[in-house]
């Protein structure tokens, strides 16, 4: 699984089906901070990751 | 045996794709349910709270961040059912180097997008130099010192304008977050201030209308609407208590959906409980520069003197 953090950084992750919210913990974000956009398109927290998708992480930045 | 969990929630309303979970309403939505509740629910909240009527004239507080881009942008496509009446934006650069630059051109190109007349004000023009200038060596106190001369600009500005009613893209977590801050300082009065009302006919009435929209439903609506830009946050924001105060209410709603909307509907109820009872003193005229004050001297002019603005301006 390809990870593109809120830096741009990318992680690569080795992991079978997994829930997006559980991978958010585990990289520590908060579901409720942050968007998920999974092959190009946003995705609930709830939805699964499979092991050949791409995952951004997007940060809400705060105020504005 | 439990159920497996769909790749892809579907839409509680449609079944089609889900883009969003209202984890407080316990419900999926696709794009085009999500974009018609919160326009919705936007809409629900200028009508029952009579925060737009016939005749006024919107100027939206619009910075170029997120929240007021989709205030511009919601109220924008509300205008029919809102009888409508005439919006503009209004911008206040306060000098802000490393954050501010691309805030203002995000609202200039959003204004000349939706063709909307667009005021600015600078806080050198109006306070003589930027407020990185005046924050030099009291970081700590910059959203205090802000607050105070973000204030005189935008009313500055809405009156330049020619508006009634100047609408700021206030969300959900920021207003929760309000509540929150003025229960620790055991700031009654300030929790109760109505913001359309506190000017007592001396300020341009300010209305929230995003007042119960939070800030994901924010981001997401602007990325569903091909509007989301990876902007920078304020540098000064790290200084404030009201970031502890986020954190806190963030994870509260990520273990407790409900918590923000929970806070908001105490802070109504002690209002209702309240009704009638003062909590402020009257509004006065400052008797330097004669804004609506509630002692002898406004904030601003006790900034001015403390700040050594004068000598600028």
């Amino acid at each position: 699984m390809k990870i593109i953090l809120p830096d741009k950084s990318v992680r690569m992750l080795e992991s079978g089906p997994a829930l997006v919210e559980s991978l958010l913990r585990d990289l520590g974000f908060d579901p409720v901070e942050v968007m998920v956009v999974r092959n190009g398109t946003l995705v609930t927290e709830d939805a699964i990751a499979a092991n050949d998708d791409e995952i951004r992480i997007i940060r809400i930045a705060h105020g504005g | 045996m439990g159920t497996v969990p769909s790749a892809t929630p579907r839409c509680s309303l449609c079944n089609e794709p889900a883009v969003f979970h209202d984890r407080v309403r316990g419900r999926h939505l696709c794009r085009d349910h999500f974009t018609s509740d919160i326009e919705a629910r936007v809409l629900d909240t200028i009508r029952s709270r009579n925060l737009i009527v016939p005749g006024d004239h919107v100027a939206i507080a619009l910075s170029g961040g997120k929240d007021s881009t989709a205030l511009l942008m919601i109220l924008a496509r509300l205008l029919p059912s809102l009888g409508d009446v005439p919006l503009s934006a209004v911008t206040i650069d306060e000098g802000i180097h490393g954050y501010r630059e691309d805030t203002v051109r995000s609202a200039d190109d959003l204004v000349k997008r939706f063709g909307l007349p667009h005021t600015t004000v600078s806080f050198p023009d109006l306070f003589g130099d930027t407020l990185d200038a005046f924050l030099e060596g009291r970081e700590t106190e910059a959203c205090s010192v802000c607050g105070i001369l973000r204030r005189k600009a935008l009313n500055v500005a809405a009156e330049r304008a020619g508006a009634t009613k100047l609408a700021t893209g206030h969300n959900l977590d920021d207003e929760a977050q309000s509540v929150f801050m003025n229960v620790l300082r055991g700031d009654l009065p300030r929790l109760l201030r109505d913001p359309g009302s506190d000017s007592q006919g001396m300020f341009i009435p300010r209305i929230k209308p995003l007042m119960f929209v939070s800030e994901k439903e924010i981001a997401v609506y602007l990325m569903l609407h091909g509007a989301w830009a990876d902007l920078p946050e304020c540098p000064y924001a790290v200084h404030a208590l009201r970031g502890e105060v986020r954190r806190m209410l963030a994870t509260l709603e990520s273990k407790h959906p409900g918590t923000m909307l929970h806070l908001m509907e105490s802070r109504e109820k002690i209002a209702m409980w309240c009704a009638g009872t003062p909590q402020e003193e009257p509004v006065r005229e400052c008797r330097q520069c004669g804004d609506p004050c509630s002692g002898e001297v406004c904030q601003l002019c006790q900034l001015k003197k403390r700040l050594g603005m004068i000598h600028r301006s």
